[in-house]
């Protein structure tokens, strides 16, 4: 009782010092709006919004204000998705995908304004609902993680970046472990962390010190974008909004069960390393479509079907802010792009971070999520004619803020080669189907990876035992050889064969 | 190996959704895939085996540098690297296994089997080009107000509408600013000089009156120089001034005014007590 009561008068103080500030305001509203700008038009993503704040305020402004402003970001975007969702029948962002599902017919049906205003409201419950989650359950992790040593921090990484291969490959499984390796190879670039022993540097003294992570970030996320983005696209019809958009309480209460059990599920599956706000998105629908009793009514224009995916995707912001926070390991892409602006703050999440930060995250995710709401129902208008502008005009835009914003967090030019050159590079992995997530996480996590196997090893005098013979890591090494073997198809066969004789 | 329904959020473009793909066409573009797979394993391949062999470089086995003997092989700072490039050759052998059962060797060796017709190697081409140029020439050498001018005018007439001409129209025009500032002032003790910049500057008028004179009854050409002046001015001065950041170019024709006024005629204004 006492736990809960400190971290209630934390949270609090918090909270008062963030809302007595005016400066929070300005940031907040900011962020929130362009989040939602991003969200909203078709071409742009909740990561680039993340990607792209983080290269303009990174390290130029106090952590507090940099936190607000990608925070309040992240939070507008994933919501902001759900506009072309539901009045185009195109999603903003790849986590709204299953919102046009219903969103769209419900549009066409003329309740455009009811689908907006519970979806505006399912979001803001939402995304409190993955808060709380991360206000509770950060605390109770990171006493366990006090216990974590070296083994288990590498054999977390590791199965970090094959989760998420795993997860967010949308062809082979095989192309998301690939992606996961190629960011673990290039975070082998530079002095290695124990020995300092040059690797890949090719004799180029920028090498030395690795690639930095904002520039990573901007190619593997911006460019392949704006190059994708740069063609002729008929734009769709869009369907007059109707209806009022202020949602009615009792409405709200008809359907809080369907947003109690989406937000639960969209925080449990943002809390798994590296799984993003569309696999929440569509694990909440698919899980609606089976318990809810309108589930035949599921992609018809069901109101259910709708705030399953929407609430979700928004409560996988906190549970995504989980693992980042306690382990160092982002739970979702726009995470990973956080990841980038605490390193370049020199803030290493993990269970030293300080948690004073903790509870600031809490604090800004609560007022993030109300302006959402407020910006949502009195702004939804605005939104709704930006989404006319076409990508062709604002890409170009994108692609001169990527540049400074790249140029100025390391200051050289070199920063700006290496993004366009992991820009082409993930250009052509997005044309063949290879997700991009685990390469970033990859590039994130690799250090941590390469450091605690290492020294594993070293303090194990070699012996691999050392991977099993801590409870924590044993568990962790079987569910990473469970994550590899159950991709292997004899694997599969004699399982499935095992299956069917004890049946 | 398995697949998932779902579209991971990085991708460039949301999915066609609902399902707008026939089954021919799926399977169509099914196949398109594998051949490009079969060209990704072998890329794939070969660089796995380049960074092995570079990997060999790095003391594995205890071996000596400069007379101090290495660490054992467990703390090598090869042991990992070794792992992932192996790795990577495991999974370029498998992926290479998949592509050819499914037929994409056969489609990528008999014609060409990876899809990607003329009109979009066209608009990848020309995008390219101008991201190189404008990167690896205009941003170090000339202004970034006046390069990124020219970027966004370039890359809206050309590709708002997809005309094929109009892509290499404002290709032609950035490879020529870009070029000629790389040419004329390679070394970065030459990215300070103003001729590539009054190139710029001529380059993008030019094109802003070409615009104009084609495209009167557009809006969105219209719009061009208004975006094309604001954006990136309002970028640069709120990096420089509001966040106090390092901006590329300082010295650049137009910046070096701005910046000149702001500290000599509008600082003093709210610095006065």
């Amino acid at each position: 009782m006492d736990f809960v009561l400190s971290q209630l008068v934390g949270f609090g103080g918090a909270f008062v010092a963030l809302v007595v500030d005016p400066l929070t305001y300005v940031y907040l509203v900011t962020s929130v709006f362009l989040g939602i700008t991003f969200g909203a038009l078709p071409g742009l993503t909740a990561t680039l919004a993340v990607t792209i704040l983080t290269g303009f305020f990174g390290n130029k402004i106090p952590l507090d204000y940099s936190l607000i402003a990608l925070l309040g970001a992240y939070v507008g975007a994933i919501y902001g998705g759900s506009y072309p969702s539901i009045l185009l029948n195109i999603p903003g962002t790849a986590a709204s995908a299953a919102t046009a599902m219903d969103g769209h017919p419900l549009a066409k049906a003329g309740r455009g304004g009811e689908a907006l205003g519970l979806t505006t409201t399912a979001s803001f419950i939402g995304t409190l609902i993955g808060t709380v989650a991360l206000l509770i359950f950060v605390w109770v992790l990171l006493l366990v993680s006090k216990n974590i040593a070296s083994p288990e921090k590498a054999l977390l990484a590791l199965f970090g970046i094959l989760l998420s291969g795993t997860l967010m490959s949308e062809d082979l499984v095989i192309k998301g472990w690939i992606a996961g390796l190629i960011g673990l190879a290039m975070a082998m670039v530079g002095m290695d962390p124990l020995l300092s022993e040059p690797r890949y540097t090719f004799g180029w003294s920028y090498m030395l010190s690795g690639f930095q992570v904002v520039p990573v970030l901007m190619g593997a996320f911006a460019v392949p974008q704006i190059i994708e983005g740069l063609r002729h696209v008929e734009a769709g019809k869009m369907i007059a909004l109707q209806g009022r958009i202020l949602p009615n309480l009792a409405a709200v209460r008809r359907h809080l069960p369907t947003i109690t059990r989406s937000g639960v599920i969209g925080t449990g599956v943002g809390a798994l390393p590296g799984v993003g706000e569309d696999v929440a998105g569509w694990v909440s629908y698919g899980v609606g479509k089976t318990v809810s009793p309108d589930g035949k009514n599921f992609g018809k224009g069901s109101l259910e079907g709708l705030l399953s995916s929407e609430t979700a995707n928004n409560a996988c912001i906190g549970g995504a802010l989980i693992p980042l926070l306690v382990l160092g390991i982002p739970g979702s892409p726009p995470a990973a792009a956080l990841m980038g602006a605490f390193k370049i703050n020199n803030v290493i999440p993990g269970p030293t971070i300080d948690p004073n930060i903790i509870l600031r995250v809490v604090a800004i995710m609560v007022l993030a999520s109300f302006t959402m709401w407020i910006l949502g129902l009195f702004t939804a208008r605005i939104f709704i004619k930006i989404l006319r502008i076409p990508q062709t005009v604002f890409l170009p835009v994108v692609m001169v803020l990527t540049a400074i914003g790249s140029f100025s967090v390391g200051g050289g030019i070199n920063d700006l080669y290496l993004m366009l050159g992991v820009g082409v590079v993930a250009y052509f992995m997005n044309l063949m189907k290879y997700p991009i997530a685990p390469l970033v996480i990859g590039v994130i996590l690799g250090g941590l990876f390469d450091e605690t196997f290492r020294r594993s090893l070293f303090l194990s005098d070699g012996d691999l035992g050392v991977f099993v013979s801590r409870p924590g890591a044993a568990i962790l090494l079987t569910l990473n050889v469970a994550l590899i073997s159950a991709q292997i198809p004899a694997l599969r066969r004699a399982f499935a064969n095992l299956r069917r004789k004890e049946a | 190996m398995t697949t998932n329904p779902h579209e991971a959020d990085t991708s460039p473009l949301p999915p066609p959704f609902p399902a707008s793909q026939t089954p021919a066409e799926a399977q169509q573009a099914l196949a398109v895939l594998r051949a490009r797979d079969f060209w990704a394993a072998i890329v794939l391949f070969v660089l796995s085996i380049f960074f092995l062999w570079r990997t060999s470089f790095i003391p594995l086995w205890g071996a000596n540098r400069a007379g101090v003997s290495g660490s054992d092989w467990y703390n090598s700072a090869a042991i990992v690297p070794l792992g992932i490039f192996t790795g990577l050759l495991l999974l370029s052998a498998v992926l290479m296994v998949v592509a050819v059962r499914d037929g994409g060797a056969k489609r990528a060796l008999s014609a060409v089997g990876i899809g990607w017709h003329p009109g979009e190697a066209l608009r990848f081409g020309t995008i390219a080009l101008i991201l190189f140029f404008y990167i690896a020439g205009l941003v170090p050498r000339v202004d970034f107000i006046l390069g990124s001018g020219l970027l966004i005018t370039a890359l809206i007439y050309g590709y708002h509408g997809g005309h094929p001409k109009r892509m290499m129209l404002a290709a032609a025009v950035l490879s020529l600013a870009g070029s000629y500032a790389m040419i004329r002032h390679l070394p970065q003790s030459e990215w300070t000089a103003h001729d590539d910049d009054w190139l710029v500057l001529i380059l993008w008028a030019a094109l802003t009156i070409w615009v104009f004179m084609r495209e009167r009854q557009s809006r969105v050409h219209r719009a061009i120089p208004i975006i094309a002046v604001i954006a990136p001015t309002l970028l640069v001065c709120a990096m420089a001034f509001g966040f106090r950041q390092n901006v590329p170019n300082r010295g650049g024709l137009l910046f070096k005014q701005i910046e000149y006024h702001y500290y000599v005629t509008l600082k003093p204004i709210w610095s006065q007590k």
